[in-house]
């Protein structure tokens, strides 16, 4: 196994050579965090369907329990349980609009991972930087449990857990537990734990920071151990449901799935679940007794537990809804967590906002108005309010606005519009608005996908580590 | 010009020096001495910095006004906050108003810069460290310290002589010695 040590130790330094300046060292997070032994002993897998590219290069890497699709180069690098997504890759000839550019894309854009360390991390989406169109690359990077890369390409950065980069590109950064970035462009910046930080420089610019004595009760990675806190102990209490799906080869659907939805065969599905026209359920998603209407989606990682999506909602990855009744064109951001309790439900009325990383965990029932953006730490009455504000008043600030630890500067009425035209485009990706011949998405075309296996050298020196694989049409 | 720096400079003995370990309150009443001292030559320009020295009697610190006014100002969570997204993209408008209001809401406000637990604070904790761009050789022309003055963009410099930092060299007292070449010129 000597050689999949080397290559962790390579990482490591590179990761750490690069967050120099911010004298920030991984080493105590991710030291003896995983086991060598238990990355020997995962298959890595990648699909096949005829409306994806299929372009992968493997080389010089551990793949244990990772998932890949599209197109995707990986060397040097150790990926544990992770997804690459390469189904929204650009595609040559297509038009990326950047400010008043219209630039060619001029070959198939890839995701190349060189060089890094990804531990049940998602990526997923496209590089949104017009400097590198055609490649997504994440260089020199470490992210930990449960991180999302979103269309965010990245060298030389370490991301916490539960952290989220979406549409931004970062170089020399730290992402602190539970962060949400989606600033364009971040350089050598050490961001906290807890802040969730949307920008579209000269538009708006929103803020938000976890009061981190409660933020430690949710997520919390101290040096030397383990990542600890309620959200690791929610999804490691479910882990087991899921050695079954990736033990058996040929898995049958427990549940009726319309021939316009699609539920992933490394999906787990339990009690009385219900799943509606134009669904998408994506792999390492978590159903017990879920009603999902026509459109909703459930990303990677999203647990729906004993909840109603009434349609048309978005669950964006890694996002929690337990006890809660959700309204039409609702948006459940990143990694959000809604806990209520069987005599405690949440209630969202339609047309709400969700901001990506709000915990809303409750022991009284609690409901949000339609049409309200909600962030932060809610556990009552009294955080939502300091922690929401309808839509349509947000559409009239027009400088700046604070609330307890949010602060807003710039034009609200296109912070909403930002929002309101993603969420469209998720649904419209998704497929959620599939009217049987016309605006197919994910949830069409993921139905016939076939996964192959790719497994380790089982002993040796190279133990863990795969060979190199080139799998082209 | 064709002086060099030693002769423009203060001398370490008439400036205002406090201890590594001393209080915010001490430091300030050794300003308010240096200025009271009959020794000391304040004709020209007072003294607004107070330096701070280690137990070998070397300039490890200074201190000035601002540090002092800076430290005395309450620090909340809220504050902390503000300091922190000054680094997040918001225009320098939106910080400077977020903080004006955060420092009139601090429940804090009959202390504020009277705080018996802030006067008590260490130099060591509130003073500017010493960087590399501070430091002058006594043996420089005036000329070149002026224009070091400028590129480091500095109202003081501290004077070295083999490594031992022995005076100060203040852009005040380098203005006054332009001006006199300038009417000479003239």
């Amino acid at each position: 196994m000597k050689e999949i040590e080397k290559l962790f130790d390579r990482i490591v330094q590179r990761v750490n050579i690069n967050l120099r300046e911010l004298e920030y060292d991984v080493n105590p997070y991710v030291n003896k965090l995983i086991p060598f032994n238990q990355m020997v002993k995962f298959y890595g897998f990648y699909g096949v369907s005829p409306h994806h590219p299929l372009s992968f290069e493997f080389k010089n890497s551990n793949l244990a329990g990772s998932y890949f699709l599209g197109r995707c180069r990986v060397s040097n690098s150790l990926l544990y349980k992770s997804d690459i997504r390469g189904d929204e890759l650009k595609k040559e000839k297509d038009l990326f609009q950047y400010q008043d550019f219209e630039i060619p894309v001029v070959d198939d854009e890839e995701i190349h991972i060189e060089d890094s360390f990804l531990i049940k991390t998602l990526v997923h989406n496209f590089s949104h930087d017009p400097e590198t169109l055609e490649r997504f690359f994440i260089k020199d990077t470490i992210s930990m449990n449960y991180a999302n890369i979103h269309g965010a390409p990245s060298d030389g950065c370490f991301l916490g857990v539960f952290s989220t980069v979406d549409l931004t590109t970062m170089r020399d950064c730290v992402i602190g537990n539970f962060s949400y970035v989606q600033a364009g462009e971040i350089n050598h910046l050490h961001i906290p734990p807890g802040t969730v930080w949307v920008r579209n420089p000269g538009e708006f610019n929103f803020y938000y920071q976890y009061p981190e004595n409660m933020l430690n009760d949710y997520v919390f990675l101290p040096a030397g151990s383990p990542p600890q806190g309620m959200l690791i102990d929610f999804v490691e209490d479910r882990k087991e449901a899921f050695q079954r799906i990736f033990d058996v080869v040929n898995i049958e659907q427990s549940v009726d799935v319309p021939s316009s939805a699609s539920l992933d065969r490394y999906s787990v599905t339990k009690g009385h679940t219900t799943i509606g026209e134009n669904v998408l359920v994506a792999q390492r998603a978590y159903l017990q007794n879920a009603w999902l209407g026509k459109g909703a989606n459930v990303q990677e990682n999203c647990f729906i537990i004993n909840s109603r999506l009434e349609g048309n909602d978005v669950t964006a990855h890694g996002a929690k809804i337990i006890e809660a009744d959700v309204g039409t064109m609702v948006f459940v951001g990143f990694n959000s967590f809604l806990r209520g309790r069987p005599d405690s439900r949440i209630v969202i009325g339609e047309d709400s906002i969700v901001m990506p990383h709000t915990i809303i965990d409750v022991k009284e029932p609690l409901t949000i108005p339609p049409g309200h953006l909600v962030w932060g730490l809610i556990q009552d009455e009294t955080d939502l309010a300091t922690n929401s504000i309808s839509i349509e008043r947000l559409k009239t600030i027009d400088s700046k606005l604070t609330v307890g630890n949010m602060f807003f500067e710039g034009n609200g009425a296109g912070f909403v519009a930002a929002f309101q035209e993603r969420i469209h485009h998720i649904l419209d990706a998704n497929g959620a608005f599939f009217n049987g011949a016309e605006h197919k998405g994910h949830a069409q075309k993921n139905q016939f996908i076939s996964f192959n296996t790719i497994q380790p050298y089982p002993e040796g020196n190279k133990k863990g580590m795969f060979p190199t694989i080139v799998i082209q049409p | 010009m064709n002086s060099i720096v030693k002769d423009f400079m203060v001398p370490l003995s008439d400036y205002a020096t406090i201890s590594k370990g001393s209080t915010l309150y001490e430091a300030v009443l050794a300003l308010e001495n240096i200025k009271k001292d009959k020794n000391v030559d304040q004709s020209v320009h007072p003294h607004w910095i107070v330096l701070v020295l280690d137990k070998n009697q070397e300039v490890i610190g200074k201190m000035s006004q601002l540090n002092v006014v800076r430290a005395l100002e309450p620090i909340t969570e809220q504050t902390e906050i503000v300091d922190r997204i000054s680094n997040f993209g918001f225009s320098a408008n939106f910080i400077g108003a977020i903080r004006e209001e955060s420092f009139q809401n601090g429940n804090a406000r009959d202390y504020v810069y009277t705080d018996p637990t802030k006067m008590e604070m260490k130099v060591e904790d509130f003073m500017e460290t010493l960087v590399e761009n501070e430091f002058i050789d006594e043996n420089t022309s005036l000329n070149s310290a002026a224009h070091q003055l400028t590129v480091r963009n500095r109202l003081s410099l501290l004077v070295t002589r083999e490594d031992k930092v022995v005076g100060v060299l203040r852009l005040s007292d380098v203005f006054t010695a332009l001006i006199t070449a300038m009417k000479k010129a003239h």
